[in-house]
């Protein structure tokens, strides 16, 4: 009894301190959520604080922003499309990254460094600069305008992350497991998809939920590689039109906020289990 | 046994990205037929519009075999968005139900990027819609731009658009673009209520107007509302009072000179002008929330404390799409009306500020033709002034087509100006239109020295002008 209080009474301090790490990162997506369900003249007027007092009094609260968005003509074509660019975008840049990782921790072959080198020297290269060069090229391939555009886009801009985090997670791996299966006359592919892939889950789905979040977020690149009509807009660029040229109905966007974020949320919660999960197999059995 | 499940999971995944590939692959035909759907928005009578949907695309074909580059849809890119976006589309609709030719509106706040982008690339949009005639003049002297006066009526556009618009979507002596819709920049928002319960009278002049000031002061209230935050463009709206008070202490002449950088920023007549807007901007008793409340607060909630009760300041000076930003239910003519921004020295009078947005061509194709010509004719005009929050610089866009009395008087204000001026920072090079008579504006109302204020923005325009 004595140590346990001892222990929990150690920790309190910490936890304290973490409670209230936790507490002022929500703030902000507080206080975002209470500006969502507010009336604008509200929101205009006094902060969203000023709702605390009398937290339960539910006449100061509205569903107007949300149905006003949810109703909005082309919603649901909106969101079809955010899927159709953003799984492809996700899987494509992770299968190819995964391999290449593999062959740049575990495969002998000359020039292995440089080659990384150059990978990882793409991290510092700012996408904005390749606007302009590959919309272009997309032009004469007849590609701006398509899905298959914007998947081949994403792709190269998430690949040198993916490579360069798969690559530092391939190479922590035990070298034992790997030459024990070698030894028992495992190939590459087998050693590939038989060890290092199901070792390195909790490595994939944090670079999953990465790749999602970038790319469900992102409105630069398929505005211009999609462009904004009605047909390929994906929910953010929907969302962005929802507002003014001046600004006017900005206080849709706090409930826009919200509902562009539901999806996100679903698939890190989901794959958080594996994430966990995969952390704890990891650690080593001998 | 979770591999097998993540095995599952994976190859599902592989398969479904697999399926939405085929189904994306059709886009580029598909284009066509959505562009119409777009144009039925907010019409209850879906089922007759879906049979004219039909037709339209037929059309479409025929047109198609004809005129070999054709497309059949016109893609227009643009800042509009939420009702604004609407309303135009809505204007474009009887466009399409006559020639079968549909609008794809392609809408973004980050215009200059995107179209610079989009323009170097080779795949511009049809036709753009720029906010104001600076980005123009830099795209048509780059060779970007498609001359309209080689094929548009130049009689009926000299007949309707006053000569001033023309020449300011004129290059080289070529026409670029048509004006569309225009913010009159000259007004002082008011609550008449509000006036007539304290006794004010609607001023005429500055003096009566800085004695009205001193006035509700000396009642115990705040006359001004003042906001200047407006993200990246924080100080805008400092600009316009200033440019506003220019064109009525020096006159329209010595306007264009500081607009083309003729005279120095340290020049009297500009001093002027920085004088008496801080005048009011820097006085604490006259702002509401006083300087640091001018600075901080964003340009669109700054009028909202005109409509508390008592009222948090009695005037706004800013551009007729203020209204926008008005909270809800308040009435026009009513809870708000606006007076013009009075004359400072008499000789000049009562000129007008305006910004507007101008269509402008980049593809030479027959549809982008014929939509330009549409969009410069009254029709569309009037059917957007029906919608509301829209003023044309048309003049043969009938008065009676305006939604309200106020909107009515801002457009009669901007047709029938004597003196009409667009906004210079508009006009002026980016460096400093957009950016240090910007931070300039910031500065000064926060307390700088004037003096070095003025050397520093004309520092930055000697670079800017390449002088």
């Amino acid at each position: 009894m004595s140590p346990r209080l001892s222990k929990t009474l150690s920790r309190f301090p910490i936890h304290i301190v973490l409670i209230g790490m936790g507490l002022l990162w929500l703030t902000p997506s507080v206080g975002l959520l209470i500006s969502s369900i507010r009336p604008p003249d509200a929101v205009n007027q006094t902060g969203w604080w000023t709702v605390l007092p009398r937290l339960f009094d539910t006449s100061q609260y509205t569903l107007r922003n949300y149905q006003e968005i949810l109703g909005a003509q082309g919603m649901a074509l909106a969101f079809r499309n955010s899927l159709l660019i953003t799984i492809p975008s996700t899987i494509i840049p992770i299968a190819i990254a995964a391999f290449a990782a593999y062959a740049f921790a575990w495969m002998e072959f000359p020039g292995r460094q440089v080659l990384f080198v150059i990978v990882v020297g793409l991290l510092v290269v700012p996408l904005q600069m390749t606007l302009i060069p590959l919309l272009r090229a997309y032009n004469r391939l007849g590609l701006s305008g398509t899905f298959v555009g914007i998947w081949l886009a994403h792709t190269g801009y998430g690949l040198p992350f993916a490579v360069y985090l798969l690559r530092n997670f391939f190479g922590s791996l035990p070298r034992d497991l790997f030459e024990s299966a070698y030894l028992d006359g495992a190939s590459e592919f087998t050693a590939f998809f038989r060890l290092a892939l199901p070792l390195s889950v909790p490595a994939l789905a944090s670079l999953a939920i990465f790749q999602f979040l970038w790319v469900w977020n992102d409105l630069l690149v398929a505005l211009i590689y999609l462009g904004g009509t009605e047909q390929v807009a994906p929910l953010t660029l929907k969302l962005s039109s929802l507002v003014n040229s001046l600004g006017q109905n900005w206080h849709l966007l706090t409930a826009a906020a919200f509902i562009s974020m539901a999806l996100p949320l679903v698939v890190f919660f989901s794959l958080q289990r594996y994430f966990v999960r995969g952390i704890l197999a990891g650690s080593v059995k001998g | 046994m979770s591999h097998r499940k993540l095995w599952v999971l994976f190859s599902l995944l592989i398969t479904v990205s697999l399926v939405l590939a085929a189904c994306a692959q059709p886009t580029p035909q598909v284009v066509k037929e959505t562009v119409v759907v777009t144009q039925v928005v907010e019409k209850p009578v879906e089922v007759t519009k879906v049979v004219e949907k039909e037709k339209t695309v037929e059309v479409t074909k025929v047109v198609e075999k004809e005129v070999p580059i054709s497309r059949g849809v016109v893609t227009v890119l643009g800042v509009w968005g939420g009702d604004e976006l609407s309303a135009f589309q809505e204007a474009v609709f009887p466009f399409t139900e006559e020639t079968g030719i549909g609008m794809a509106f392609e809408g973004t706040r980050d215009l200059a990027a995107v179209l610079t982008t989009r323009v170097e690339a080779g795949n511009p949009p049809d036709l753009a819609i720029l906010p104001n005639p600076g980005q123009m003049r830099e795209l048509a002297a780059a060779g970007k731009l498609v001359p309209i006066d080689t094929f548009m009526d130049m009689d009926t556009l000299k007949k309707n658009y006053a000569q001033a618009w023309l020449d300011l979507a004129s290059y080289d002596g070529k026409l670029y673009g048509v004006f569309y819709k225009v913010a009159n920049k000259s007004l002082v928002w008011y609550n008449p209520k509000a006036f007539e319960a304290a006794g004010y009278q609607v001023p005429t002049t500055w003096d009566e107007l800085i004695a009205l000031s001193d006035q509700i002061v000396a009642d115990g209230g705040t006359p001004w509302c003042i906001g200047l935050e407006s993200g990246a463009a924080s100080g805008w709206p400092g600009t316009d009072w200033i440019e506003d008070i220019m064109l009525r202490t020096a006159g329209p002449e010595v306007y264009d000179k500081w607009v083309n950088h003729e005279i120095p920023w340290t020049d009297p007549a500009i001093k002027r002008a920085w004088e008496l807007f801080g005048q009011i901007a820097r006085n604490e008793d006259y702002v509401y929330g006083g300087t640091t409340g001018v600075l901080s607060t964003f340009f669109g909630d700054s009028p909202a404390p005109m409509f508390d009760d008592p009222p948090g300041c009695y005037m706004h000076r800013q551009a007729s799409f203020i209204t926008g930003f008005f909270p809800e239910g308040v009435v026009a003519g009513e809870d708000y009306d606006f007076f013009p921004f009075p004359p400072i020295d008499e000789q000049w009078g009562t000129p007008v500020l305006g910004g507007a947005d101008l269509i402008v061509m980049f593809n030479d194709t027959p549809e982008a033709r014929k939509l330009m010509e549409y969009l410069a004719s009254p029709k569309p005009q009037e059917i957007w002034a029906g919608k509301g929050g829209f003023i044309s610089p048309n003049k043969a866009v009938s008065l009676d087509a305006y939604k309200d009395e106020l909107t009515r008087k801002i457009a009669q204000a901007v047709v029938s100006a004597e003196v009409f001026r667009f906004d210079a920072s508009d006009l002026m090079p980016a460096a400093v239109g957009a950016g240090s008579f910007w931070t300039g504006v910031l500065d000064y109302v926060g307390g700088a020295d004037l003096d070095a204020v003025l050397e520093e923005i004309e520092a930055s325009a000697q670079d800017a002008y390449g002088q």
